[in-house]
């Protein structure tokens, strides 16, 4: 039962992976994304990871593709950066879309319904702790990879003052009322809408 | 699950192997982005994979299974911190160039 | 008295550093305008003095030496001992050595070159590289006080070459006006193949006798050798070569009358004093080895001869005063080498000495001829030059006296021992002395064909544009003093029916004694007896009175009976003028089929090969950036094409590996 939900959502994983790098407009390239993300989320639960599953759902899911939508509302990005104009999405986008979609939620469903510790038995430590254990993780990053641990800190830090001064508006020369948005100052011509229907 | 480590890379291997088509035929950066982190989450996939090998193994002693998590949470943490500078940086060229067409941007040129 | 040696050799070089030195100064002066006279001429002057300083204090070194071999017993005064080369069994001493010999070189070259040195202060004064002139002089002085110092035949050789660079740069000391730097590269040239042989030859004595030092050498026991004999002959042979090449016999003469291109003191310095006898020098430091071999000396003999006659024959026909002087050195040198072919060391050496003092006492004359002429030098264009210039006629005159002969002057008893010498020897000797005798005849009457052209007779110029004058007392002085000595030198070896005789020979005893003996015990050893002496010594007078007199007459009126004669005998005149046109042929068989062969090597070799790799090595490299432009095209997904696929071999190779 679980191998045959590894190749279901692997299929799925693989069928959305398509679909980010053939979407028309980077909206739907982004929601692929998230659907491969879903996908891959059930693979880290039927490998026995299930924190690792939780912390790709919270952080790439949750986080990152949120940020992901975030800018390409802000920048309103609709189809102008493609060579073709589409009304909105192709059919072919549409259709992975959907089935896709279909697919990960048929299997996160039969994964809800099997008993979790039949579906992961194989995959335990011998004391019946998961692979991923929490404490056991814990306990190792403040020891052996304590480093790592705060190397990481540090590029964050680091990564948050970069974005901040790499999106910073420039000191406007003209008088405050003309600025009316984050990017009003720099664009030039009125953009199409390219907001998907 | 007893699916077989090979099946796992394998999987791991299309999707990385799909990510790097994205990352060097669109045009659009925010795409490309996406396809970088759709590398890395299949380099997850193979961490989490090997991993999972190495404490299913009857050879003792080979490899720490433990170090498969915590790679990738720190491969978790690395992608969230490039994807924030790439998406600041998606905004500094919009705003220089009002495009996000990368064969727009040859300011490296020569 | 050992550091006294070393101060000897080294003072003319050390002068040659700071007349070096001057010279930049004054270059720099020039360019930076100062006005042409002050700081420059300063330099320049300073330059002169410092010249002939050195070569002052080298020549009262010189009589230190001669004075230090006067104490009985004395037979060399040596200098310490400089280990050159080790090279296992191959080992190299050089120290300085004033022996008998090199005591009497030694003050010719420093006398006659200070002299000389003071002369050209007043013929290079007006001329902007007189500084370089005096550095190059005083180390010739050097690179010859070397060749004669030298305890080895590998230190004499670096004199030799030294003496030969030396020769280059101050024939081609005017290189602006082409012809001297063409003269100065054939004078090179033609010696290097002198060189060359020279070198073959010290290989040769290397293998015989182990050793490259001259008194090892010379004191060899030639005796026991016996089985070698063709070795040695070849040796000798080859070293004579190298002579030939140096002292300008045939057939390596070519190059002596195109020196003339370089300044009169450096023709009478080098091409007439002292250079050129270096090659008459070697013989004589090695006479035994020569003495070894009768047939290597009869070899000298004959070339010696045969390019005396040349010389003579030549000169007949030169308008150019220079050239016949440089045909008459030519001619001279034949006679030192006749000599030594007679065994007549001392004879030669003493030939060697009056030469010196009378051609350089010529070449200077002529030079103030030229310099009072404004730079001419045809005598066609000279006559009755007495009048205008009588200082410098009254001591060439004593020149051309000594030179052809006239009885009682130095170049009578000097020419006059050498041809009794070779009588005395008989056999093929005889012809030789023929040979000699008659080249005599035409001496004389070449040289005062030179003088009643240039000095009596009418004016062949225009009284109104040129201006002949007497020269200053700086030229006339050293002109006064060689006189003295052409008249006076004949007492240093007087014949043997006189009284007071022999003086050189029984000072050079010593240093024959070895090449003396072997020639005795091979039976070349002649004697005269005093009534032989004495007719010989008439028949050279009466010969030399009466040619010199021919040719005073022939000649006063005009250069008429030049082409008178060329007219009569067209090829003969031709065949003459051309030095029996062995230059022609050189220039003919060998000079032009090797530049032919160097141009076209030069083409297909130097152009064709090496610079076609090098430009196409920049075109390649042109090339492979043009195509390597496209790469850079600032499309950030084909360089991250290129990252990537960078980073799929790196771990394809990881992973096969």
């Amino acid at each position: 039962m679980a191998e045959a939900l590894f190749y279901l959502l692997g299929a799925a994983a693989v069928a959305f992976a398509i679909g980010v790098v053939r979407a028309r407009m980077p909206l739907f390239s982004i929601l692929n994304l998230l659907g491969s993300f879903f996908c891959l989320a059930g693979i880290y639960l039927l490998a026995g990871f299930p924190f690792l599953a939780a912390t790709q759902l919270l952080v790439y899911a949750g986080a990152i593709m949120v940020l992901f939508l975030f800018v390409i509302m802000l920048l309103n990005l609709g189809d102008e950066a493609e060579l073709e104009r589409h009304a909105g999405l192709s059919l072919s986008g549409r259709r992975l879309f959907v089935a896709g979609t279909s697919a990960a939620l048929l299997g996160l469903v039969g994964l809800a319904a099997a008993d979790a510790t039949t579906v992961f038995a194989a995959d335990t430590l011998p004391e019946g702790r998961a692979l991923d254990d929490l404490s056991m993780l814990a306990r190792l990053l403040f020891s052996r990879y304590m480093l790592p641990f705060e190397a990481a800190s540090l590029l964050l830090l680091a990564t948050m003052v970069a974005v901040i001064v790499l999106a910073k508006r420039e000191r406007q020369r003209t008088t405050p009322s003309s600025a009316s948005g984050p990017l009003t100052a720099a664009r030039q011509e009125p953009v199409e809408s390219g907001a998907p229907r | 699950m007893s699916v077989p480590t090979d099946h796992l890379l394998a999987l791991a291997a299309i999707l990385f192997a799909l990510g790097v088509l994205g990352f060097l035929v669109r045009k659009n950066v925010i795409i490309v982005l996406a396809s970088i982190e759709l590398m890395l989450n299949a380099a997850n996939l193979s961490f989490l994979a090997a991993s999972r090998h190495w404490s299913q193994s009857t050879l003792a002693g080979q490899g720490d299974p433990s170090a498969g998590p915590i790679f990738a949470i720190f491969v978790i943490l690395v992608a969230a911190a490039e994807a924030a500078v790439g998406l600041a940086l998606v905004i500094a060229l919009y705003r220089l160039k009002q495009s996000v067409a990368l064969d727009r941007v040859a300011e490296l040129k020569g | 008295m050992s550091t006294m040696l070393w101060l000897l050799l080294f003072a003319p070089l050390a002068g040659s550093i700071v007349c070096g030195a001057l010279h930049f100064a004054a270059l720099r002066a020039a360019r930076d305008g100062h006005a042409p006279g002050h700081a420059g001429s300063a330099a320049r002057k300073l330059a002169g003095v410092i010249g002939c300083a050195t070569v002052a204090a080298s020549f009262g070194l010189a009589l230190a030496a001669w004075g230090a071999l006067q104490a009985p017993g004395i037979l060399a005064v040596e200098s310490s001992t400089w280990h050159w080369i080790e090279a296992g069994s191959f080992t190299v001493d050089v120290s300085l050595v004033a022996d008998r010999l090199s005591s009497v070189m030694l003050l010719v070259v420093t006398g006659v070159g200070f002299l000389i040195h003071v002369y050209s202060l007043g013929y290079m004064a007006h001329d902007p590289g007189k500084a370089k002139f005096f550095a190059y002089l005083n180390l010739f002085v050097f690179a010859m006080l070397a060749l004669v110092l030298s305890s080895s035949l590998l230190g004499l050789f670096i004199g030799w070459e030294g003496v030969g660079l030396c020769s280059y740069l101050l024939i081609g000391f005017w290189y602006e006006k082409g012809w001297p730097a063409e003269a100065a590269q054939k004078a090179f040239v033609v010696n290097r193949v002198g060189d060359a042989c020279f070198l073959v030859g010290s290989f040769l004595l290397l293998r015989l006798f182990g050793t490259l030092d001259l008194s090892e050498i010379a004191g060899a026991n030639f005796h026991m050798l016996g089985a070698h004999s063709g070795e040695i002959a070849l040796a000798a042979l080859l070293l004579f070569g190298g002579a030939c090449g140096k002292s300008a016999q045939f057939p390596l003469f070519t190059w002596l009358p195109d020196a003339m291109a370089g300044p009169t003191p450096v023709s009478a310095l080098i091409h007439a004093a002292t250079m050129v006898t270096a090659g008459v020098y070697l013989v004589l430091r090695l006479n035994p080895l020569f003495a070894a071999v009768p047939a290597v000396l009869f070899t000298i003999g004959i070339v010696g001869a045969f390019t005396a006659l040349i010389g003579a024959s030549t000169a007949l026909r030169q308008n150019d005063i220079k050239k016949v002087l440089a045909y008459s050195t030519v001619s001279q040198l034949g006679y030192m080498f006749l000599g030594l072919s007679a065994g007549a060391w001392s004879a030669a050496l003493f030939h060697l000495v009056t030469h010196a003092f009378f051609k350089g006492l010529l070449f200077l004359g002529s030079g103030s001829v030229i310099h009072g002429m404004h730079d001419e030098q045809d005598m066609r264009k000279m006559g009755g030059l007495r009048r205008a210039m009588p200082r410098t006629f009254m001591t060439f005159v004593a020149g051309a006296a000594a030179l052809s002969g006239l009885p009682l002057l130095s170049g009578f008893f000097s020419k006059d021992e050498i041809l009794a010498r070779n009588f005395a020897l008989g056999g093929f000797h005889l012809g030789l002395w023929a040979v000699g005798l008659a080249t005599a005849a035409l001496t004389a009457f070449y040289t005062w064909r030179m003088v009643a052209l240039t000095f009596f007779g009418e004016e062949r110029f225009d009284r109104h544009h040129v201006r002949p004058h007497e020269s200053p007392a700086v030229m006339i002085v050293p002109l006064v003093v060689l006189a003295l000595l052409s008249i006076g030198g004949g007492l240093l070896n007087l014949p043997h029916v006189l009284p007071g005789s022999g003086l050189l020979e029984h000072w050079l005893a010593p240093v024959t004694r070895a090449g003396d003996e072997l020639l005795e015990r091979e039976g070349e050893h002649g004697h005269l007896s005093a009534a032989a002496e004495w007719s010989l010594l008439a028949l050279g007078a009466v010969l030399a009175l009466v040619f010199a007199r021919r040719g005073l007459r022939a000649y006063e009126p005009g250069p008429a009976r030049d082409e008178a004669l060329a007219r009569a005998r067209p090829k003969l005149a031709e065949f003459l003028d051309g030095a029996w046109q062995i230059d022609r042929s050189y220039h003919e068989r060998i000079v032009l089929p090797l530049r032919a062969a160097a141009a076209r090597l030069s083409a297909a070799f130097d152009l064709g090969a090496i610079d076609a790799a090098v430009d196409g090595a920049g075109r390649l490299a042109s090339a492979l950036a043009q195509r390597s432009r496209a790469l850079a095209d600032g499309q950030v997904k084909h360089y991250a094409l290129w990252m990537g696929m960078g980073a799929a071999s790196l771990s394809l190779l990881w992973v096969l590996s």
